[in-house]
């Protein structure tokens, strides 16, 4: 798409597509596909029988951006972001899923402009690794990690999962601002049933154990703007390749990362019921006491094939 | 075309005293409704509904209070309301009241 795209194209001319377009959401209708991610449960449609860890991930709202000492921000695009949001509970992972198959193997893009915050406190205070000086503000370190995913599975059953996490603070609050990877594949129902793991409510879902999580890359900082109830849209765009199983490129406004270094892991064993999978998930995940949200204004999804 | 949207807010929360719904945001919508499914219930449910212009401080909605004894659905409809909405679920009763609740919000535009 080049620059001088015709006005009709305005809403895509803000991105970047491989030659074929598998979906555009812009959320001024509907979630476009976007839904919550909920565990494996069993043949009798008993909820209580998901994975503990898997069983909230909370369903993503249309937001207008709304607060309360500026009222309606809006969005990029128009009146509504679609947002995930978590509960108030360290740990707690808000998701939002949107499941696709491959009419193809090769290069996959999605892109987005997205915004990031804590929720706004009022009237009282969290604890926070960063002071209020006028500039810099509490609520920019009570933000913990967000998630830009995939789970693939095709080629006779071999499922893995390119996974991408910006982590502004480590589980202590303390402002990390990397760019991080997992080395083993997340732990699914699945490995439950066969006794592999049992993980309590809240725990990370994509790699539980935080030993398995790796940075890439160098520090970046993002625009968060000062206060809790500044938006500001940040552009991301992330190429993986389905025909190699890795990771390519990922870009952050003006930050271009090279990927093919960063590792995919497969699972060791096989899956029935996914061939061809092409499910891509955002998540957003709080690392004290406070909610978390991210807030997409709209995804595209492209493919050369 | 209208548009209508299902989120469901709670699946199999335990109820003991009380439970207030995390904020669900529905700007869009002109109507909602929620359903309030009791699997288990001993002792009084009583479901308040609550809005908000920003998601943090809240009011009752002009929806009178709606109490349950057995368990079963309970459904009302909301219009008119600010952006936010959340039901608080109240358990009263003898010493070991509870209610099983699974929760849906419906918003259409």
């Amino acid at each position: 798409m080049s620059i001088a795209a015709p006005a009709a194209y305005a809403g895509l001319s803000k991105y970047d597509p491989l030659g074929r377009i598998l979906c555009f959401d812009r959320f001024d209708s509907t979630t476009h596909g976007w839904t919550e991610l909920i565990g494996n449960y069993n043949g009798q449609g008993d909820l209580g029988t998901v994975d503990d860890h898997m069983r909230d991930f909370r369903p993503p709202q249309l937001s207008s951006c709304s607060f309360f000492d500026v009222g309606t921000h809006g969005t990029l695009s128009g009146n509504y972001a679609l947002k995930l949001a978590t509960r108030a509970y360290r740990g707690h992972t808000a998701t939002g899923i949107r499941r696709l198959t491959m009419a193809g193997r090769g290069r996959v893009r999605i892109e987005t402009y997205f915004a990031f915050k804590a929720e706004a406190t009022v009237g009282h205070e969290l604890p926070a690794s960063v002071a209020w000086d006028g500039n810099r503000h509490p609520s920019e370190s009570q933000f913990g990690a967000f998630t830009v995913a995939t789970d693939i599975c095709a080629d006779n059953g071999v499922r893995y999962h390119n996974v991408i996490r910006y982590q502004n603070t480590n589980l202590d609050g303390e402002m990390t601002q990397r760019w991080m990877y997992p080395v083993v594949p997340e732990p699914t129902p699945r490995d439950h049933q066969e006794g592999k793991f049992a993980l309590p409510y809240a725990a990370d879902f994509t790699a539980p154990d935080p030993d398995d999580w790796r940075y890439f890359d160098e520090p970046l900082e993002m625009c968060v703007n000062e206060v809790p109830t500044k938006i500001n849209w940040h552009y991301l765009r992330w190429d993986i390749d389905t025909s190699t199983r890795s990771n390519v490129e990922l870009r952050l406004n003006d930050r271009v990362m090279d990927m093919s270094d960063v590792p995919v892991p497969i699972y060791p064993d096989r899956y029935s019921t996914l061939d061809n999978l092409l499910n891509f998930y955002f998540s957003v995940r709080t690392h004290a006491n406070i909610r978390n949200f991210l807030f997409l204004d709209s995804v595209l999804i492209s493919v050369d094939w | 075309m209208r548009s209508t949207m299902t989120a469901v807010l709670e699946r199999a929360a335990l109820v003991t005293d009380e439970l207030a719904t995390e904020p669900y945001e529905l700007p869009w919508a002109q109507e909602a409704r929620f359903f309030v499914q009791a699997h288990e219930l001993t002792g009084t449910l009583e479901l308040t509904t609550e809005i908000s212009p920003d998601g943090l401080t809240w009011c009752p909605a002009d929806v009178p209070v709606l109490r349950a004894e057995t368990p079963g659905m309970t459904s009302w409809l909301v219009t008119g309301f600010g952006q936010w909405l959340r039901v608080r679920c109240r358990v009263s009763g003898d010493p070991g009241a509870a209610a099983r609740l699974r929760i849906y919000l419906v918003g259409k535009s």
